[in-house]
């Protein structure tokens, strides 16, 4: 089956599947069957004996694999797109390498491959995947090595490594270079500016809340339990009922999907609420979501440097976020939102779509007949929510046209954005102006890392409504019909699991371990030319420049290198004694102390002979060590040393006078 | 990578580089005085063409990390640079403390490569993977274990006879990952006696005596054997006249002739024929005298050995004949 010439691209095949494996499930089938396929014709190639395949074959495959590519994705310059390529051409060389160039090149951009994958994930288990994928990356060197070096020699090498002997030296090889690497990471001047820009704003992986809402767009993150981002404090923490992180707001619907208006987005909020003796001053990391707007408490006092706050208190980013981002926020809930609102926005607050929820428009038509107006008719709705057989449930049925009809008189079982979208149809309906916010209400507080973490499923939608001199103001349907969603947090307020691993003991442990990943995100991922500047200000030294950087690199290293060059380069003579010479040794030394002269030039026999002279009462154990000693030495049937040695710690000769 | 061949790299760096390098050697230190450890001093240490090749991955790697400031990229890319760096030393280990303690090749015919064996001792404890000695003409890889002495072999084609010096050569290797190569190059002072070529059709052994020189030897036996071309030193009573007239070229007869008698190779007695043919002729006749246990005597210009057989007395007769007007 499989030879010992053979393993070597078994490794490789290994190398290159840990390399892939992070991108694998993330492409599309069509082009992970492309990346697949040669992977195992080569596997079986190897093992079954299948012969190299024609030309034709080979590069129709690439063909095929491109044009694959360029239909699955649209185009190829994307980053998500360029990492295919990438992986599914690596995969393609397996089925026509059988040089060691060849190998080693499909090593080198695994470990290439392996650095990509960085780009759309860094979290807490990327190192393991990086130090695996370096691991086996290495063990693969080395034979390929051994397999160059002996290949011209045409005999197989005299000595054979176990797989953990060489797993265990790539693994010292790995642990003593993370020293001088983490020297280089920390001091090796960084770009404050980016040479080159991002090609694209955006990855294809946005996460989280999205630029609009239709029924299911907010249920479907419930299942996500990925953090969206963490919030540390310097001033007390809100309480669960306050913690409303406003993200993009909608203003207009058209009868199943909500979205922002171009006026709410691009015109910049006249007043912002008072920054002295705002309550609330915390500072937020904000996983990648691709898209470029930030979340914050209402309302924003000061904002952070490069970004914009809009007319409906969105805060705006130039870029997409597609790297962990830290920013520091102050908000003060005690302001009014646009007391005075021009009649062009009233009116687009008002706005509905025409012929639908023909019931819904009746109910509160009936409602307004009955003479209810203003903060009485938004009561009046919230009761009804809540006093009707109204359900917070996951298993919202599919509405049809009349969405706000049917889940108002027919389903009534939804989910927050249900809730919402009714509610503001309603009060639109009642001529009150309204509008919808979607964000993150909640969090689950780390009293570990002290630090408020907020999960993708704390995702949420409410409601704002407006009233003259009051401003906007906020108004959650949700907490009506279960009040369990807003102070114990959207698992709270199922009773159900969501799926079958659904334990909160479960989620508990993973809310603890994201601890780690906050403190790998603040020691590690946001590292940047900033903080290596500031890096030694605790030692005084206020700003490091890029030369000072540089010094403190070559400083670091020749530590480094003084701790560990003596370890690399240690040399060990020829300290083993050899255990015959040792044990003879001792025998001679008995021999003297009783009195013998020896004669170290003089054989073993020659040798026994003289003391046997000198001692007659030992002469049979003296032969019979000299045998012994003789035979193990020359003949090719040695007996055991064990047989010689306790011959030796048994034989003490009697002192006679000479 | 089943059929996969490697064929020995003939230069390190290219010819200009290579000569450059031996120069250098040889003007600062010269031929080693055997046992020569191999020190820091001796041993070179570049980047080998795939270890270029990483390196430019890697500062692939560091400039899209610095400028999307990935760190864990930057990460990956310093560690494996700090990996890389460390092989260097690694490489220079596994060949540093080595010591050069012979060198030689057993005697060959002309025609036939000579075998110079290079004798690493590895005086420490410690294991050495993969050395490898390489010429220009071939090369050899072996591991040497804890306080072993490891053989390496290495070829070289031998034209003429006579002393034949052994070429330079690197002792090297590429461990542990291929990345860095650690060599030293030795200009050895090693030589191989060359034997000359055995003639491939000799004439039949000659008779003992001065008189019977030339004779066909008078055993009971004789009887025809064959046709073949004439050569110096052929009987001229051997000469077939009639085949000869017929294709205008001289042919001899070949007689077979077992005899316990010992023979006599003397250069005098060779008629004709230039000096390099007849050493050949003799050669072969020492060979064949050997394989038939036949006692032969030698006579040389320049020296002379009595009747004998056995490898010692062949071996001084083909040195003889191999330094003959040398």
């Amino acid at each position: 089956m499989m030879n010992p010439d053979q393993k070597s691209i078994f490794w490789v095949i290994a190398t290159l599947s840990v390399a892939m494996a992070p991108q694998i499930v993330r492409m599309p089938l069509p082009i992970i069957a492309m990346a697949l396929f040669p992977l195992l014709w080569r596997i079986g190639a190897e093992l079954l004996g299948w012969k190299a395949l024609p030309a034709l074959i080979r590069h129709s495959a690439t063909i095929l694999a491109l044009l694959t590519l360029f239909f699955s994705y649209g185009n190829v310059t994307g980053r998500r797109a360029a990492v295919s390529l990438l992986t599914v051409m690596l995969a393609l060389k397996l089925i026509e390498s059988y040089r060691i160039r060849d190998a080693r090149l499909i090593v080198s951009f695994s470990l290439f491959l392996c650095a990509t994958q960085f780009l759309f994930s860094q979290g807490i288990l990327m190192p393991f995947y990086g130090a695996v994928t370096v691991i086996i990356a290495l063990v693969t060197l080395t034979q390929l090595h051994r397999k160059e070096a002996f290949e011209s020699v045409g005999e197989t090498p005299a000595i054979t490594a176990s797989i953990f002997s060489e797993l265990g030296f790539s693994l010292r090889l790995l642990a003593l270079a993370i020293p001088v690497g983490l020297a280089f990471f920390l001091f090796f001047p960084r770009w404050a500016t980016p040479l080159w820009g991002i090609p694209e704003t955006t990855l294809d992986s946005k996460t989280g809340l999205s630029g609009s809402m239709s029924p299911g767009s907010i249920q479907s993150l419930f299942m996500d339990d990925s953090p969206a981002f963490r919030v540390e404090f310097e001033s007390a923490i809100p309480q669960p009922p306050e913690l409303y992180w406003r993200g993009p707001v909608f203003w207009n619907f058209d009868g199943k999907t909500w979205s922002g208006s171009f006026f709410g987005k691009n015109i910049a909020a006249k007043s912002r609420p008072d920054d002295q003796g705002a309550p609330w001053r915390y500072t937020v990391q904000l996983e990648p979501n691709e898209r470029n707007w930030l979340f914050a408490l209402d309302y924003p006092a000061t904002t952070p440097m490069d970004t914009r706050v809009s007319m409906d208190f969105q805060i705006f980013r130039r870029e997409a976020v597609t790297q962990l981002l830290q920013y520091s926020m102050v908000s003060n809930p005690d302001f009014a939102d646009t007391p005075q609102m021009a009649e062009t926005l009233k009116t687009s607050a008002l706005d509905l779509p025409n012929g639908f929820n023909p019931r819904t428009r009746e109910l509160v038509q009936g409602w307004r007949e009955s003479g209810l107006t203003g903060r009485a008719l938004v009561q009046h709705a919230l009761d009804f929510f809540n006093q009707e057989a109204f359900y917070y449930s996951l298993d919202a049925p599919l509405l049809g046209k009349h969405s706000v009809d049917e889940f108002l008189f027919d389903s009534r079982t939804g989910y927050c954005e249900h809730y919402a979208s009714t509610f503001t149809v309603m009060m639109r309906m009642a001529g009150i102006p309204a509008r919808i916010v979607t964000g993150y209400q909640g969090g689950w507080y780390n009293t570990m890392g002290e630090y408020l973490l907020v999960r993708q499923s704390d995702a949420h939608a409410w409601s704002e409504v407006w009233f003259p001199g009051d401003g906007w103001t906020r108004v959650d349907p949700t907490a009506a019909v279960s009040p369990a969603r807003v102070n114990r947090g959207s698992l709270g307020a199922l009773s159900a699991p969501r799926h079958l691993l659904d334990y909160a003991w479960l989620r508990n442990m993973r809310n603890g371990i994201d601890v780690v990943q906050q403190r790998w995100n603040d020691w590690v991922i946001k590292f940047g030319a900033s903080q290596q500047a500031k890096m030694f200000s605790p030692l005084g030294l206020e700003r490091m420049t890029p030369s000072t950087l540089v010094i403190a690199l070559f400083v670091a290293i020749g530590l480094f290198s003084a701790v560990l060059l003596p370890f690399i380069l240690r040399t060990r003579g020829p300290g083993r004694k050899d255990p015959l010479q040792a044990a003879w040794q001792k025998f001679l030394k008995r021999l003297q102390s009783a009195g013998c002269e020896i004669q170290p030039s003089n054989g073993a026999i020659e040798l026994a002979h003289e003391a046997a002279l000198h001692l007659p009462g030992d002469s049979r154990a003296i032969h019979q060590i000299a045998d012994l000693y003789s035979r193990y030495r020359y003949s090719p049937l040695p007996p055991s040393l064990n047989e010689l040695k306790s011959a030796i710690k048994e034989f003490h000769p009697k002192k006679t006078a000479v | 990578m089943n059929n996969a061949r490697l064929t020995t790299q003939k230069y390190a760096y290219g010819r200009r580089f290579d000569q450059w390098i031996l120069d250098r050697v040889r003007q600062k230190r010269g031929s080693p005085e055997l046992p020569f450890t191999l020190e820091y001093r001796h041993i070179y240490v570049m980047p080998t063409r795939f270890g270029l090749w990483f390196g430019i991955l890697l500062a692939l790697t560091a400039i899209g990390g610095l400028n999307f400031n990935n760190n864990m990229a930057l990460l990956l890319g310093f560690v494996l640079a700090s990996i890389a760096q460390m092989t260097t030393l690694l490489a220079y280990r596994n060949i540093s403390g080595l010591s050069l303690v012979g060198l030689r090749a057993p005697p060959v015919f002309a025609g036939q490569p000579a075998r110079f064996k290079v004798l690493l001792k590895n005086p420490e404890e410690r294991f050495r993977f993969a050395i490898q000695a390489k010429s220009e003409e071939s090369g050899d890889c072996t591991d040497i274990e804890p306080q072993e002495t490891g053989q390496l072999e290495l070829e070289q084609t031998t034209g003429r006879r006579g002393w034949m010096e052994m070429a330079p050569f690197r002792i090297e290797n590429r461990y542990p990952l291929g990345l860095f190569r650690a060599w030293s190059v030795i200009i050895p002072r090693a030589r191989c006696l060359v034997y000359p070529a055995p003639a491939l059709n000799p004439p039949p052994l000659p008779k003992t005596g001065r008189g019977d020189y030339g004779s066909a030897r008078q055993g009971e036996g004789e009887h025809f054997h064959g046709l073949r071309e004439y050569q110096p030193g052929d009987p001229l009573r051997r000469i077939a006249w009639r085949t000869s007239a017929r294709h205008e070229k001289l042919y001899s007869r070949v007689m077979e002739s077992p005899s316990e008698d010992a023979c006599e190779f003397n250069w005098y007695l060779m008629r004709g024929g230039n000096t390099e043919a007849k050493l050949s002729i003799m050669t072969a006749w020492i060979l064949r005298a050997e394989r038939r246990q036949i006692p032969y005597s030698l006579e040389m210009p320049t020296a002379a050995l009595p009747a004998d057989l056995g490898e010692d007395h062949r071996d001084a007769c083909l040195k003889i004949l191999a330094l003959f007007q040398l």
